[in-house]
């Protein structure tokens, strides 16, 4: 392409459209510098007013600080619209409307389908919307992205509904395959629902995957994804795995280059749904078999064994990976919380503020926000007692 | 609930709202903000002060809100303010003999960065080529390549035009490349 060589206007619009705005074709260099300094990215962290100051507001979200019981207000609120919602919405199958917010689709391959429109290979201008579905086939796959967020591919086989896209929050819904998510929104944006965990963007690119029966994977290439259901948590950093279980929830991280002894263990652990000899003896081989590496791992386990199997948990763990100051013998096997974050931390995986941050942060908007999609699936679950 | 605190807002109805008092419209102004902010501090200062100076902007600038008279000017008006915090906190810095009016200090004269994680050494390596640029292309590629903003968001935040963006972007990446390439720092292959 040519240009004039003193305008640089036009010197600047003739390539690299992806340094510009991330369309195009990708620059490798880019992207490799986009990885390495998101180390220095800006964390999201409430701003904080100078006790007795005028301007006093202890977070953003100020009108909560001082009438507590607002949120909770809101939040059955919007249940209670959420649910009418839900007894007058038009059947499943009905088609969203296509207005408001939305992100850009790219067929990859083959036809999808958003809604109960197709659309080919090659078609340009596709959006999926908020409240829509889009579902790939055995041979069509297709990439989501949207310009603060990242870029997501979509495998065959797949079924994808977006929930909510503004400034603060993304969400979709992966109902069924896999997805890759390439994410450059700020840690804990971006969520995926899935039938058997919520996984939470820490900073990363990583692959989820959901089965027929609603078991989950997940496997993270860079940063660090959280896992969670029902209070139960867990942390995937890179070169790590997890999988999830309908009703039951994330299991157990580990490190995919650990033995096969130590995994084949673990599975065994995780699947007793009881205390049991044969889960004691899995978790007497995990233990035999972990390297300082697999404390990721030994963490885990802490607040998921009995009070016996956790004392001898401790005493490898902490032979593996010295406690640091703050953390003792007694405060670990009692579960205390802060000495448990400590330890995470000194595991040098990511630093665990950013997920109690993403909880505080979500916590008062236990329902749906007002303006995400809410499919009728999840209204069942809330009138459920 | 306020109206003007809605996160669907625009600036300028948060801008309104925030000049008469709403918290929670400031709140969410800080939210799309501070990005930029903390980019164009982390152009001028230590990684390790970014995080304090963010907050002092945003703290400073509350209270001056009110002389704001054109509130489509907020963007601008709160790039610069974080530019003059840069500069002041530099000038509070020297010793009182060398407070001079000599020009910002990039921040790699600093013994300033401490990524947060271990992959640190290239991710400082590659900060540090970015500083050694001349200011303009600093700030601009830090917004684009750390803060993940793209280039109408950082038009749109920082107040520039288009094309002064695209112009940064562009030959700041041109003379990074050529950084990177003299170094040979091993920045354009490997597993990622």
């Amino acid at each position: 392409m040519s240009t004039r060589p003193n305008d640089p206007e036009n010197e600047a619009s003739m390539t690299e459209d992806y340094l510009w705005n991330h369309s195009g074709t990708p620059d490798p260099q880019i992207q490799r510098l986009e990885l390495l300094l998101a180390e220095f990215r800006h964390e999201d962290r409430p701003l904080l007013f100078p006790a007795g100051s005028s301007a006093s507001l202890s977070r953003p979200r100020g009108v909560l600080v001082r009438f507590p019981w607002v949120p909770r207000l809101a939040a059955a609120a919007v249940i209670l619209l959420a649910i009418a919602a839900g007894m007058l919405a038009p059947p499943r199958h009905a088609d969203v409307p296509e207005t408001g917010p939305a992100w850009n689709v790219s067929n990859l391959e083959g036809t999808l389908k958003i809604g109960s429109r197709a659309v080919a290979a090659n078609q340009v201008g596709a959006k999926l919307y908020v409240g829509q579905m889009l579902v790939t086939n055995s041979s069509s796959r297709a990439s989501l992205s949207e310009n603060d967020l990242g870029e997501i591919q979509i495998e065959p086989n797949s079924r994808v509904r977006l929930l909510q896209t503004d400034p603060m929050h993304k969400r979709l819904q992966l109902d069924l395959g896999t997805i890759h998510a390439m994410i450059w929104a700020p840690p804990g944006q971006f969520v995926v629902d899935t039938p058997s965990a919520v996984a939470v963007d820490l900073g990363c690119a990583y692959t989820l995957q959901v089965a027929p029966d609603g078991s989950g994977t997940i496997r993270t290439r860079i940063g660090w994804v959280g896992f969670h259901l029902n209070g139960r948590d867990s942390f995937i950093p890179a070169g790590a795995m997890c999988s999830t279980r309908p009703k039951i929830g994330p299991g157990t991280p580990y490190f995919e280059d650990a033995s096969v002894a130590f995994r084949d263990a673990l599975h065994t652990f995780d699947n007793a749904d009881q205390p049991s000899a044969a889960a004691s003896a899995a978790l007497a081989t995990v233990l035999a078999q972990a390297r300082p590496r697999d404390g990721l791992t030994l963490w885990h386990l802490l607040p998921r064994t009995s009070a016996a199997d956790r004392d001898r948990l401790y005493t490898r763990f902490a032979a593996l990976v010295p406690p640091p100051a703050g953390v003792t013998r007694a405060g670990i096997l009692s579960l205390d919380q802060h000495m448990l974050d400590l330890y995470w931390n000194a595991l040098d995986l990511g630093d665990i503020s950013l997920w109690r941050f993403w909880e505080q942060s979500t916590e008062p908007h236990a329902g749906p926000a007002p303006q995400q999609f809410v499919p009728k699936k999840q209204l069942v679950l809330k009138q459920a007692p | 609930m306020n109206p003007a605190a809605d996160p669907n807002s625009s600036d300028d109805a948060l801008v309104r709202a925030a000049q008469q008092g709403d918290r929670g419209a400031f709140g969410i102004l800080y939210s799309r903000y501070a990005r930029m902010v903390h980019g164009i501090l982390l152009s001028r200062v230590s990684y390790a002060d970014v995080d304090d100076l963010v907050q002092d902007v945003f703290l400073q600038a509350l209270p001056r809100l009110d002389s704001l008279r054109e509130v489509s000017r907020f963007p601008g008006w709160l790039a610069a303010i974080a530019r003059n915090r840069a500069s002041d906190f530099h000038r509070r810095s020297k010793p009182a003999d060398q407070l001079d009016d000599e020009p910002t200090e990039p921040a790699q004269n600093h013994p300033a960065t401490s990524p947060r994680s271990h992959s640190g050494a290239e991710a400082r390596a590659a900060l540090e080529a970015i500083l050694s640029l001349p200011e303009t292309y600093r700030e601009t590629l830090i917004l684009r390549l750390v803060e993940g903003m793209t280039g109408p968001e950082i038009a749109a935040r920082t107040g520039l035009t288009h094309g002064s963006v695209r112009v940064n972007l562009h030959r700041g990446m041109q003379q990074l490349r050529e950084i990177l390439g003299r170094k040979a720092a091993p920045l354009t292959g490997g597993e990622l």
